[in-house]
């Protein structure tokens, strides 16, 4: 990615699998490389950007095909969920026209088969009157309403795979429960593959079944979720655990990791996280510790302090 | 002891263009000693922030009373702010918007301290450095831009400039939305240990109800402008009495590793221009009965420190889970 001080490498060889049916959770802080990591694979990065690698869905490779050919692809068998569902909905056109025109373009259904399919998805995620919905603006819905419509498009043509990026995160917990049993409903019912992006591991404790932590654009650890979150090996991991408020522990201080994540352009030597790790040895600081297999997880720490 | 601040049947009105008027805190109670901390919890368009606008003069109640150790706290005008509601502090969500991007953040500490007359010109700089070390930054950070910090360095120095007028009570509006987790950790931290090494009062407005149970001594819950239950924390969260409080940290997804689907509220929170009749939660309520639709139920005192606005419970009874109560109920009672 370009930036004022020349260009910074902002992800830097991740790689993961995602099934049919499977919800793969990627964490970590502001500015480790988690938005643009699947921005990069939709086609989205900002101009100017670079990218290597594959990005190989349902057997073809996302990053080698024309643009006209991926837009093609997102929105239909790709569907994509961001944290502001403002950016994603146009203000000035009905919830009914944007669903329509989604589904009357992706799948070449007529006016009324349209309207009869958007009726559908509004009630599959829980929007009471669906055909009063249709007629109504954006503004007129709450935050919680408005990603629930945004996930209806993002649904309308059936897609394999859904990007959520921080779907839940501008919400109220309540309404976020909502939207994690709507997705777990999904995945479950009919196979959706979601790749979800939050900073909070609370949700992917609830809905994950794998997880990737992110540090600086790489992948410091990843994992099954019960495996990740009950027994965490990066100290990196274990710093965002400790800093989550536990119920046992309420009167206690919250441990904190020190320091804040780099920005791209002054990620340090060695492994990225040496300077706020208390485990750091004098070879952290020379090589970047590769992503090795480690009893079933994947781990980038060669000091290991947390090893079984 | 009394508290520093009180706030007791606070109503705030607005009245959007054309429309009629939304009642956003319709009779709201309070109080904050010295020392403690009060989180106030609800969801998004419950009235909490404006309550807490209202607490420090930013916004004129319709009706109720606000006091500032022992005097009424007026609503701003053109006229200067009175000295002694400078005690009475506010940090808001977002450092970048509260803080001159344009001013080295010492000279923006600084300026607190001279119009307030609180240190002669001399000792300025050494009150800054001390502010900034209190704090948790280098106390050389004040020759810096506001641009220079991350977001949770920003909210120190915020927090840094409401500390500079010696306040007894800080009022914080969401002060850690903002913020990534170990940074949210850190000024959590940083908030608990101020009211206890300065004897500072805080009111603490939040979403997160986790954060709140770590750092709150007290917690206020409401829902639709109103208050529904009030409770030390631990007995708040191990015994919520109010079905509302239950469904709140029933929804908190915990990074157990467990797998298990946090509970979803049914409804919407309905405008607050058109509450609901009776309870205000009666339409989401799970052991809505009888009374609930058309009884507005008090808030009352049910055991020493708890209150709870419910018809579950009834004073003189022990208080016990929402549930508990609702299979107490008779039959007929339940039907209705």
């Amino acid at each position: 990615m370009p930036t004022g001080a020349g260009p910074a490498t902002v992800v830097d060889g991740i790689g993961y699998r995602v099934e049919a049916g499977e919800v793969f959770g990627i964490a970590g802080e502001s500015g480790s490389g988690k938005t643009m990591s699947v921005l990069a694979l939709l086609g989205l990065l900002p101009r100017g950007a670079a990218v290597e690698g594959s990005a190989v869905f349902q057997g073809r490779d996302l990053l080698a095909m024309g643009d006209r050919e991926r837009r093609r692809i997102c929105g239909r068998e790709l569907g994509m969920v961001f944290q502001d569902p403002m950016t994603s909905l146009h203000p000035m056109l009905s919830v009914g026209t944007q669903l329509t025109e989604h589904v009357r373009r992706h799948l070449g259904l007529g006016r009324r088969d349209a309207a009869g399919r958007a009726v559908e998805l509004l009630r599959e995620v829980r929007i009471p009157d669906p055909e009063g919905a249709l007629d109504a603006f954006p503004h007129q819905f709450s935050g919680g309403m408005r990603q629930r419509i945004a996930i209806a498009i993002a649904l309308a043509c059936r897609p394999k795979l859904l990007v959520a990026d921080e779907p839940t995160t501008a919400l109220d917990v309540t309404v976020q429960a909502g939207i994690i049993r709507l997705l777990d409903r999904l995945r479950h019912e009919s196979g959706l593959a979601i790749v979800l992006i939050t900073h909070d591991l609370g949700v992917l404790s609830a809905i994950a079944d794998r997880i990737a932590i992110f540090y600086a654009g790489r992948v410091a650890e990843a994992g099954g979720r019960e495996d990740l979150l009950q027994r965490p090996r990066h100290p990196y991991t274990r710093g965002l655990l400790d800093a989550l408020p536990h119920p046992e522990a309420a009167a206690t201080p919250l441990v904190a990791i020190g320091g804040q994540p780099p920005a791209p352009q002054d990620v340090p030597p060695g492994c990225a996280f040496h300077p706020r790790c208390g485990f750091a040895k004098a070879a952290c600081r020379e090589a970047i510790p590769p992503l090795v297999p480690a009893n079933g997880r994947m781990l980038a720490c060669p000091v290991d302090p947390f090893r079984g | 002891m009394t508290a520093a601040l009180e706030l007791e049947d606070v109503v705030v009105e607005y009245t959007p263009r054309g429309r009629p008027p939304v009642r956003a805190v319709a009779g709201a109670s309070i109080a904050v000693s010295r020392g403690q901390v009060v989180g106030l919890v609800g969801e998004s368009g419950c009235g909490k922030s404006t309550l807490a606008r209202a607490a420090v003069g930013m916004v004129e109640p319709l009706s109720g009373s606000i006091r500032f150790e022992g005097k009424e706290v007026r609503p701003l005008r053109r006229r200067a702010r009175p000295r002694e509601l400078a005690r009475l502090q506010m940090v808001f969500q977002n450092p970048f918007s509260s803080l001159n991007p344009r001013r080295r953040v010492g000279d923006q500490i600084a300026e607190a301290i001279a119009v307030l007359g609180l240190a002669p010109r001399a000792r300025r700089a050494a009150r800054v450095a001390q502010l900034l070390e209190q704090v948790g930054l280098a106390a050389d950070a004040g020759r810096r831009y506001p641009h220079e910090f991350s977001g949770g360095q920003r909210q120190r120095i915020a927090i840094a400039r409401a500390l500079a007028a010696n306040p007894s009570v800080i009022v914080l509006d969401e002060p850690l939305a903002s913020l990534d987790a170990s940074a949210q950790a850190q000024i959590a931290n940083l908030l608990a240990a101020l009211a206890r090494e300065l004897e500072l009062g805080l009111l603490l407005i939040s979403h997160d109800l986790a954060i709140v149970r770590h750092v709150a001594d007290v917690v206020a819950v409401m829902y639709l402008g109103v208050v529904v239950e009030a409770a030390p924390t631990q007995e708040l969260w191990a015994t919520p009495l109010h079905p509302y409080t239950e469904a709140l940290i029933a929804a908190v997804p915990h990074a157990d590793g467990a797998g298990t689907l946090p509970l979803a509220l049914p409804g919407e929170v309905p405008d607050p221009a058109r509450p609901p009749p009776g309870c205000r939660f009666h339409p989401r309520c799970p052991y809505a009965f009888e009374p609930c639709p058309t009884e507005d139920p008090p808030l009352v005192e049910l055991a020493p420190r708890r209150t709870a606005a419910c018809w579950l419970q009834r004073p003189g009874e022990a208080p016990a889970p929402p549930a508990a109560k609702a299979r107490d109920l008779s039959p007929a009672a339940r039907s209705g």
